[in-house]
């Protein structure tokens, strides 16, 4: 009996100094954004993880918000938070985003906008989310949210490796049976590959451990080349899929800009800045009472660049033919 | 403000639910269950599932849960009926379930907001109706992490709970007590993993979503809030004098209410420190290592303290 009273005591205790340590986190917060001026209504993005693509949508989000003729610190204020690719910790970043009154919540990456959709219930505070491949699956179509769909160009990546590889009959796709953006790719893959005289062999995997061993595997089955996904999990480590795939021979395609700089020899890529950009305009709309979500609905970017690497298309002994090398990007990076 | 401190108390109950379930493994039964990493996500997915074919959101607990404790049996009858070793018992399991998540629920899972949740069903709503739907989140879960408290006390009370107690604590014993030990090792490993997966349940209709990652980690959050729940208690029982000393020196002997209370402060404390991490407003990129000297902070704070005492 003594302990337990002992143990209550203890428990208040901690409560009570946990509560004062948040508090004086918070109140940090307010004297910060007082100082920029009065009641400014905070943007909270929760970004789902340290990643190129969406580093490129966050700074796009923010230029877009300019561009609409927002200015920081008079029409908003931004907490920007990273949750490290744990979902736990974008739940909670979520949570604190609606605790200080957030006017609108950013979700970038499907985890990322879900846990935000699922704190902003409450108080119906509206959400944007960007680089989600696939909306309606995720039943983020509806209700007080809206965004940019990141859809892979995949009839553009296909007629694209049809161009340099006229003789090429298998494409190798190594995803992560997790994601459900790669999963969603795959099925359009498989989908349309047929029309361009394409099969795909496509191996899931569960963790990046297993990829390069999936890689082994496709290459032992004697595909044409491989097309490259935004799989977070698979791109970490494009570096020694490629160190592989150069020594078999065989040419690996990319889906973004930055995978082409890693040594991908060409690809049909967004541009993850035009999204941000693009989601920015939409939320500085929201924002100034221009339009609802509802107004809103989500858009998919559908223009997509091309983007070679001269260096690692000459390595493999490929030839570019000239209406894409007019066409596309040289991006110039290591083979 | 009040509603940061609502919504990270709420966090820290609900994720309690797992923290008794690795209680039980880690502490009680010294069996390191990794099955965790699975069960939990295991849960999420069959409550999704149900959900969205509109079973009520309370049954669809008790089916994750049954999901959870099969899952457990599986780890408990791999290692005592097959002689693997617990460490991979647990592996082998999490591994295989993880293809089994993904075939019940695929990667993503969303529940849409006119979905009845365990949050906004009939019963409490009818009871709550009048709270926000934050304060209905705290009062559900925080009569959720007490009643499955309480049970566990009672249970741990049982002639079922004291061997179990002793099972991890002096295999031996029960033997010469004419006991099986496996069977209350596999039963152990059960009740945990049913915890576990009630948690990922109530977290899935907490968030209206699963995700086959969601998993990923929850076995070191688990152990992290049993290690620095037990610190805090120890801290406060030594405090106030050393004649309990004796009798928490082994994490085992906690296997009482203060070990369940134990834990669920370090649930709610984990949720905090990284709540205060989230509004201390450093750099994004380094929360992580905010939370993690955080914890140091509280272990060393309640290590040094239990410390002095002996030594004194």
């Amino acid at each position: 009996m003594k302990n337990l009273k002992k143990l209550l005591c203890g428990a208040l205790s901690v409560t009570a100094v946990l509560s004062l340590a948040a508090c004086g986190g918070q109140s940090g917060d307010q004297t910060a954004s007082g100082e920029t001026g009065g009641d400014v209504p905070i943007i909270g993005i929760c970004q789902y993880g340290q990643h190129g693509s969406l580093d490129n949508c966050r700074e796009g989000f923010l230029q877009g918000l300019q561009e609409a003729g927002l200015v920081e610190g008079t029409d908003y204020t931004i907490d920007y938070q990273n949750a490290s690719f744990d979902d736990n910790l974008a739940i909670q970043i979520a949570q604190a985003f609606s605790a200080e009154d957030a006017a609108l919540m950013v979700g970038i990456a499907t985890p990322a906008a879900t846990a935000c959709y699922a704190a902003a219930e409450d108080k119906d505070i509206p959400v944007v989310f960007t680089a989600i491949t696939d909306p309606v699956g995720a039943k983020l179509d509806a209700g007080n949210i809206t965004g940019t769909s990141d859809v892979l160009p995949v009839e553009g990546q296909l007629e694209l490796i049809r161009a340099l590889q006229p003789e090429a009959k298998t494409i190798g796709i190594v995803y992560t049976t997790s994601e459900s953006n790669s999963v969603y790719s795959v099925s359009v893959y498989q989908e349309k590959a047929a029309d361009y005289g394409f099969t795909i062999e496509a191996v899931g995997v569960t963790a990046q451990s297993e990829v390069t061993q999936a890689v082994d595997s496709l290459i032992a089955k004697g595909v044409d080349c491989f097309s490259n996904l935004t799989d977070n999990n698979v791109v970490g480590v494009l570096g020694s899929i490629l160190e592989k795939t150069n020594e078999a021979g065989i040419p690996v395609y990319g889906s973004e800009i930055e995978q082409m700089k890693m040594g991908c020899v060409a690809g049909a890529g967004l541009d993850y800045v035009q999204l941000g950009i693009q989601t920015g305009k939409m939320a500085a709309k929201i924002l100034t009472g221009e339009a609802t979500c509802q107004d809103l609905p989500y858009e998919i970017i559908e223009n997509y660049s091309l983007y070679t690497n001269s260096e690692a298309i000459a390595k493999l002994g490929l030839t570019l033919p000239d209406e894409i090398a007019q066409q596309a990007e040289e991006v110039g990076g290591q083979a | 403000m009040s509603d940061l401190i609502v919504s990270t108390l709420t966090q820290g109950l609900i994720y309690a639910l797992l923290s008794y379930g690795v209680y039980i493994t880690y502490s009680v039964l010294d069996f390191p269950d990794l099955t965790v990493d699975s069960s939990f996500p295991l849960g999420a997915a069959v409550t999704a599932i149900l959900l969205l074919g509109g079973v009520d959101p309370w049954l669809t607990l008790l089916c994750a849960a049954g999901a959870g404790a099969i899952a457990g049996l599986c780890t408990g009858l791999i290692h005592v009926r097959l002689g693997v070793r617990d460490l991979l018992a647990g592996i082998i399991t999490m591994t295989a379930l993880s293809s089994i998540n993904l075939l019940i629920a695929g990667s993503n899972v969303t529940v849409e907001r006119a979905v009845d949740t365990i949050f906004t069903s009939a019963p409490v709503m009818a009871l709550l109706g009048d709270l926000t739907l934050t304060g209905r989140k705290l009062v559900v879960s925080l009569v959720l992490a007490v009643v499955i408290k309480l049970l566990l006390d009672l249970y741990f009370r049982t002639k079922s709970g004291l061997l179990l107690r002793a099972v991890g604590d002096n295999g031996t014993l029960v033997t010469t007590l004419a006991q099986n030990k496996g069977n209350m090792k596999v039963l152990g490993v059960v009740i945990a993993n049913a915890l576990v997966a009630l948690c990922g349940g109530v977290v899935c209709q907490e968030q209206r979503s699963y995700s086959a990652v969601m998993g990923i980690g929850q076995v070191v959050f688990g152990l992290a809030t049993v290690i620095i729940g037990i610190s805090l208690i120890r801290f406060f029982t030594r405090s106030k004098g050393a004649q309990s000393l004796r009798k928490t020196k082994g994490l085992r002997f906690l296997a009482t209410p203060q070990g369940t209370t134990a834990v669920l402060l370090g649930s709610i404390l984990y949720k905090f420190c990284v709540q205060i991490a989230i509004n201390v407003g450093l750099p994004a990129n380094m929360l992580k290592f905010i939370t993690a000297a955080l914890f140091l902070v509280v272990l060393v704070i309640a290590g040094r303290k239990g410390e002095e005492i002996i030594h004194a």
